[in-house]
């Protein structure tokens, strides 16, 4: 279990993470989307312990995680990790024998899928490759904690498609929490079951996949006919063209009447809906 | 406990440069005149090299491993006790061995100048064991320190305490005592204890230190 408490964390008079409370008990593939500098690695390398935070406190497993935490049941990885500049066979054996919890099967079983070189080295290796080597390597760690970083920068689309199969299959095999920050979010939509969607620091969005299907709608029509639609509802944003107006909400759905359509928002359109801001503002 | 092996054994893997580095400076320093410096002096380069490997290379991707601090300090720890026990038996075999193939020449080796060799060759061995262990440590502790403003402190301290204790004369008494008992000290008992005590502090600051760096 994951709890984030008031968890604020500043670089100078930036704050990057403000004042962020957020429990993730179940075990489950999380997805965690944001913009460009919302704050999604700093929130990922908070909770690996990777850097402490300025105020308020993060608990794994009910433990206090910080840079003091010697020994943490997270396994984190950046996209650009650097790793010893050794064959690849020989990089996946280390690891094996430095964490103790480490499955060795499954790493060797990856790296045949992706068609890895065992006998190339590391600084040789593409910067997909490279991904993929860090991938594996921290969903073979078995760690209660699972946390990666944009994993799919410098994959190609079948590289992808084989990445989310590994997610699935690791917790199939270990159910535990992973959060996959990612920008490609139509193609991740098929393998998580929780969203987290963080925004200039803050959680903005958090709930499950299915309450997104659910009621998440864009309900376009004349503009009277719109606003009376969604009167009351949760609106995410609006557009208006002429006399036309599309609303998107995120409630119940709203009552179909005769001139007016609605269709549920894609992952991508509920994201852009929640986060949209045009010149420093919310859409 | 297998894993701390591992790190060991990965940490003195990926320190190859620092022996060749050492290897290469014993081998190849020349001397010439009546009194000439044991090339086996130049072993004690790979107790100042090693900490820097250790703490600006491995860590991070050790961590990117999957390996946990505990361990990876541990591992530090047991590889420095290694190393420094290798290069006090090479240092100590160069002496005994090597040294006195210059019989015409005044062979300086630091385990003469400390007065180690006073006590035997063995003893001599660990005192120069403990001594390098020393180094070893305390290396380490500064190294991780620089990344943090206390880092800075530290060194502005260090180079305080050597700019200011060297010219005046009481003050200077203070530090050759300090030398004379932590390095320059034929009492084998006594140099091998306050090594020891001195490492063994060290070693729970350089914990303090880990327990505060980011990654």
């Amino acid at each position: 279990m994951i709890e984030l408490r008031e968890v604020t964390k500043e670089y100078g008079h930036a704050a990057v993470l403000k004042n962020i409370t957020l429990t993730l008990e179940e075990p489950g593939i999380y997805c965690l989307l944001g913009r460009n500098g919302a704050g999604k690695t700093t929130l990922l390398q908070s909770i690996a312990g990777y850097q402490n935070v300025t105020a308020g406190s993060i608990l794994v497993n009910g433990k206090v995680i910080s840079t003091a935490a010697l020994d943490s049941e997270v396994s984190y990885i950046e996209n650009f990790a650097n790793h010893f500049n050794l064959p690849v066979r020989k990089l996946l054996r280390i690891a094996a024998e430095v964490n103790p919890h480490y499955d060795v099967d499954f790493a060797w079983d990856m790296m045949e899928r992706f068609e890895l070189d065992g006998k190339k080295k590391f600084r040789h290796l593409s910067l997909g490759m490279k991904t993929m080597i860090s991938t594996i390597l921290c969903l073979a760690s078995n760690k209660e904690v699972v946390l990666l970083d944009e994993p799919v920068l410098g994959f190609d689309a079948l590289m992808r498609v084989e990445f989310y199969d590994m997610l699935t299959e690791s917790f199939q095999r270990h159910p535990r929490i992973i959060i996959v920050s990612t920008h490609i979010i139509e193609e991740i939509a098929q393998t998580i079951q929780k969203l987290l969607i963080l925004d200039k620091g803050r959680i903005c969005f958090f709930d499950t996949l299915q309450a997104v299907e659910e009621k998440a709608y864009s309900v376009s029509g004349l503009q009277k006919d719109v606003t009376a639609a969604t009167q009351g509802l949760n609106i995410l944003g609006e557009d208006t063209v002429g006399g036309l107006a599309t609303r998107y909400v995120f409630d119940r759905r709203p009552q179909q009447t005769e001139g007016l359509e609605l269709h549920p928002l894609s992952l991508q359109d509920f994201f852009v809906q929640m986060v949209g801001h045009k010149g420093g503002r919310k859409r | 406990m297998s894993a701390i092996f591992s790190l060991s054994k990965r940490l003195l893997a990926s320190n190859k440069l620092s022996f060749l580095l050492t290897a290469l400076v014993v081998l190849c320093a020349t001397s010439s005149g009546d009194v000439v410096l044991s090339n086996g002096n130049y072993t004690w380069l790979l107790a100042v090299l090693t900490p820097f490997f250790f703490v600006f290379y491995d860590f991070t991707k050790l961590m990117h491993l999957g390996a946990s601090k505990k361990d990876y300090y541990i591992g530090c720890l047991l590889s420095y006790v290694f190393s420094a026990a290798c290069i006090s038996l090479v240092n100590t075999f160069v002496h005994l061995v090597v040294d006195p193939l210059y019989p015409a020449r005044t062979v300086i080796n630091l385990m003469d100048v400390c007065g180690w060799t006073e006590n035997g060759g063995l003893v001599a061995g660990l005192q120069q064991l403990c001594f390098l262990l020393l180094v070893m440590v305390f290396l380490p502790v500064l190294l991780s320190m620089q990344t943090r403003w206390y880092g800075w402190v530290a060194d502005v301290l260090l180079v305080g305490v050597i700019c200011i204790f060297t010219p005046i004369a009481p003050l200077r008494s203070i530090l050759s005592g300090f030398f004379g008992l932590v390095m320059i000290n034929g009492n084998a008992v006594l140099h091998i204890a306050l090594c020891l005590l001195l490492s063994a502090a060290l070693a729970w600051g350089g914990l303090v230190v880990l327990r505060k760096k980011a990654l």
